[in-house]
């Protein structure tokens, strides 16, 4: 009695401070508008409110639909063989391809379709946030239904379910968490990636979309009005942190320690071993570590082993979807006098000192990543009190629209640096802000997930400080660094593309590189074809580092620590 | 002459409906004394150990080691684990000689140490092996000698059969107890918690039965089968010993099935 007493009790309690939190936060939510619309002297401020529900219905709408479509592809690449063949290899390439590139030719696109009318770039920016929101949760719904351990499927099978009620009761409830974890990402994806998609630049003309990323974008280069950026960049964080504590943090708790919990921790890794072509998450579920979902996380490590027949399907079709994106853009198929007169512009001499720049950059930027994360991960893991600050700071950082930081940025950083070195500093900056939180992530998880038998067994040696970082907490977490450099790095090409080239007022910074080049070809020249070129560039640099050092690395590290996991 | 005295030990673990994991445990082990300690499953056995082995801390109640009080662990207590509890980035001699080396012994001699010992367990031609391609008799074989490599005097053994398959268990099993005999190691006080009373009465000169959460010691049972025991596996005492302790364990759980008690603390 007293237990069951006990039972009820508790989620009792749950709803009812998750109550007060919906009520209190949207009280303050609430205050916090009136006192920024009262006083803040701006000629747009009373429209707030009607750009935070343009800015929410189109993030909404966008997820809504990469939702249904993920599960849809998600369910038809997990169970069925041709799809499995097609899909996975097509959007993994297309996933780790730098999607940001393909904006300015999806503009080009919308605008010219829709003849500058707003519907053209309402679907241009909802396509653009589509393509950051889509794959984690394909590749969650992949995984999952991939992982179902083989125990389960043998026991559904000798209850004979099938059809309908294999999918109600065995894949649903296994693809839950993966859609919850997957759904995280995707909404602070989408939140990322909103300015960059309601402020286009293109042809020398601004287009814009109301919304609060608009306006905040509009608030730093045609107002010039920093105080006014940083209160609306307070805004979003404020909007993303209470909208995560209100949907994904309580899905993440039921599911975490719900139903579902015990269908991931039934011998997951028989499971593992079982299925070879396990598509695991590319991407990692930024949602916050301490709700259980290790296992999801987990699976994160790419270790999908293609078939030439997989690879050589999805290099055709990247390459038929490139061609059929730079045609339509362009009617009509370019003429080789066409193609050779808009490749050989002059410009075309300082195309090794863009890549080698570019490539520089997102150097710098990653080791200054990586050391960071290190030394912040093995510190929470070695100190409690340390780990209690970390985390909430953490949570609230990577809930930040880093784009949204660019104008703020560069003003203070040019006053220390001067104008060119400002803008250096800042583009790292921003490349730095982007790229450390999958390598925090991943790292924070696997310190967190570092077994209690190997905390016991190096409690119990005596080993201390260095000692335990050289010889646990560092192996231990060696594959997680890996994959997370894996995911820093391709997230760093995509940021590339817009730290390189900034509208800023009524001029445009730049600093020379591939991701400047791209954009200047494709927003001031509107040269389709040129563009076409560069993405190809970046997409096989991004491939072959990818392939060449990262894949072979993360081998490397889990030949001896799969057993860790 | 006793080794090793638990005295008025108990333990709860704080959190929204705090558990008492041990009420009140007292106990001593003799030298060259092989003691085990059965119960049910969440009845703090382990825990015991881990307090033993200095990794876990207590709310009240004192270890004396030789008479004297111990906290934290200490380089004469070690302990092998159920999964084994290997380093798997590194080999199995790596292993071994990590503790050695952690405890100061040059690396020349640590290494020497841990082939002699790897050697004493039958591993000799796999110290470069990665535990990863070890079967899990051979891992427990690491772990044993990575333990014994540290010349302890009292030998903690948390389920160290439980995750291997009965016929490699019953080989272990064997073994253990050679080392236990064996006049050229130092180790001769083994501490071991298990679930498995056959295994307990086979091996154990006492058995303690616990009692369910919280744990309790309810029965202090001496085994006088005489060793060695491979040869009195069927004769009608082992049998009646092992009746007996079922029946003090079924009578501490107030004659509910034990398996059938409140698991865990969720």
């Amino acid at each position: 009695m007293a237990r069951k007493a006990q039972r009820s009790a508790a989620p009792w309690i749950m709803r009812r401070t998750h109550a007060f939190g919906f009520v209190i936060g949207l009280l303050a939510i609430l205050l916090l508008y009136i006192l920024v619309i009262s006083t803040v002297n701006n000629p747009e401020i009373s429209n707030l409110p009607y750009y935070t529900f343009r800015t929410f219905a189109r993030i909404s709408a966008t997820y809504l639909i990469s939702l249904v479509t993920a599960l849809f592809f998600g369910l038809l690449a997990a169970t069925t063989k041709t799809g499995s063949m097609i899909l996975v290899p097509l959007f993994d390439v297309l996933q780790s391809i730098p999607i940001l590139g393909y904006f300015p030719a999806a503009i080009i696109f919308f605008i010219s379709a829709f003849k500058g009318a707003e519907i053209g770039l309402e679907l241009a920016a909802m396509l653009l946030l589509y393509t950051s929101m889509e794959w984690a949760i394909f590749f969650g719904v992949v995984g999952a239904v991939k992982n179902i351990p083989t125990n389960i499927i043998e026991a559904a099978k000798s209850f004979d379910l099938k059809g309908y009620g294999y999918i109600r009761h065995i894949v649903l409830p296994a693809i839950v968490p993966a859609l919850i974890s997957g759904s995280t990402l995707a909404w602070g994806d989408g939140w990322f990636f909103m300015i960059a998609a309601e402020y286009i630049t293109y042809g020398g003309k601004t287009y814009s979309l109301s919304g609060l990323g608009s306006y905040l974008a509009k608030a730093a280069y045609e107002y010039g009005d920093t105080n006014l950026a940083i209160i609306l960049l307070i805004i979003i964080t404020v909007l993303v942190i209470y909208i995560n504590f209100l949907t994904w943090h309580r899905l993440t708790e039921r599911a975490g320690s719900g139903t579902y919990k015990p269908i991931f921790r039934t011998d997951w890794n028989k499971g593992l071993a079982g299925i070879r072509k396990v598509a695991h998450m590319p991407h990692i579920p930024r949602i916050h570590l301490s709700f259980g979902f290790r296992h999801t996380i987990l699976s994160t490590s790419r270790r999908r082993i293609y078939s030439k027949l997989e690879k050589g399907m999805a290099v055709v079709t990247v390459v038929a979807l490139i061609f059929f994106v730079v045609t339509v853009a362009k009617p009509g198929i370019p003429s080789l006098d066409e193609i050779k007169q808009s490749l050989l512009i002059p410009e075309m001499a300082n195309l090794p000192f863009y890549t080698a720049s570019t490539l520089t950059r997102l150097t710098v930027a990653y080791f200054i990543s990586l050391s960071i994360a290190l030394s912040m991960g093995i510190l929470a893991a070695e100190k409690k009190g340390f780990a209690m600050i970390f985390y909430p700071i953490y949570d609230i950082g990577q809930s930040v629209p880093i784009l949204a930081l660019f104008p703020i940025l560069f003003v203070s950083l040019s006053q220390i640096f001067g104008g060119r070195l400002g803008l250096e500093v800042t583009s790292l900056t921003m490349l730095v802000a982007d790229m450390i939180w999958y390598l925090f992530l991943n790292i924070v998880t696997a310190v967190k997930t570092i077994p209690d038998e190997i905390r016991e067994v190096s409690q119990l040696i005596g080993m201390k400080g260095l000692q335990r970082v050289r010889h646990i907490v560092l192996p231990a977490i060696l594959p997680a660094v890996v994959t997370g450099s894996m995911l820093s790095w391709a997230t760093g090409w995509n940021t590339v593309i817009f730290s390189e080239y900034m509208p800023y007022g009524s001029k445009v910074l730049w600093l020379p590189g591939l991701g400047s080049f791209l954009d200047k070809a494709a927003l001031q020249e509107g040269n389709t074809i040129l563009l076409g070129f560069l993405l190809l560039i970046m997409t096989a640099l991004v491939i072959a580092v990818d392939r060449l050092i990262w894949r072979s690395l993360l081998r490397k590290a889990e030949r001896y620590a799969s057993e860790v996991m | 002459m006793k080794v090793l005295e638990v005295r008025n030990l108990s333990k709860a673990f704080p959190g929204e409906r705090p558990i008492v994991a041990l009420d009140d445990v007292s106990f001593e082990v003799g030298n060259d004394e092989f003691l085990c300690i059965v119960g049910p499953s969440g009845c703090g056995k382990s825990t015991l150990l881990r307090i033993v082995a200095g990794i876990e801390g207590v709310n009240s109640g004192e270890i004396l080691f030789h008479e004297k009080p111990i906290s934290g662990p200490n380089e004469k207590i070690t302990m092998i684990f159920q999964h084994f509890g290997l380093l798997p980035w590194k080999t199995a001699l790596e292993n071994v000689k990590l503790p050695l080396e952690v405890h100061g012994i040059p690396k020349e001699g640590a290494r020497k140490i841990a082939i002699e010992y790897l050697g004493k367990v039958g591993l000799g031609d796999f110290m470069d092996t990665y535990p990863h391609d070890l079967s899990g008799g051979m891992k427990q074989r690491v772990g044993i000698a990575r333990a014994l490599a540290m010349k302890p005097e009292i030998l903690l053994m948390d389920e160290p059969f439980s995750s291997l398959d009965e016929l490699t268990a019953s080989t272990l099993r064997r073994e253990v107890l050679r080392i236990w005999t064996d006049p050229n190691l130092p180790t001769n006080t083994f501490l071991m918690v298990s679930h498995n009373v056959s295994e307990a009465v086979f091996m154990a000169d006492r058995v303690l039965v616990m009692s369910p959460r919280p744990g309790r010691v309810v029965e202090d049972v001496k085994v006088d089968i005489p060793r060695p025991r491979v040869e009195h596996t069927r004769d009608p005492k082992f049998f009646d010993i092992v009746e007996y302790i079922i029946q003090v364990i079924e009578k501490a759980c107030g004659g509910k099935l034990p398996g059938c008690e409140e698991i865990g603390g969720k």
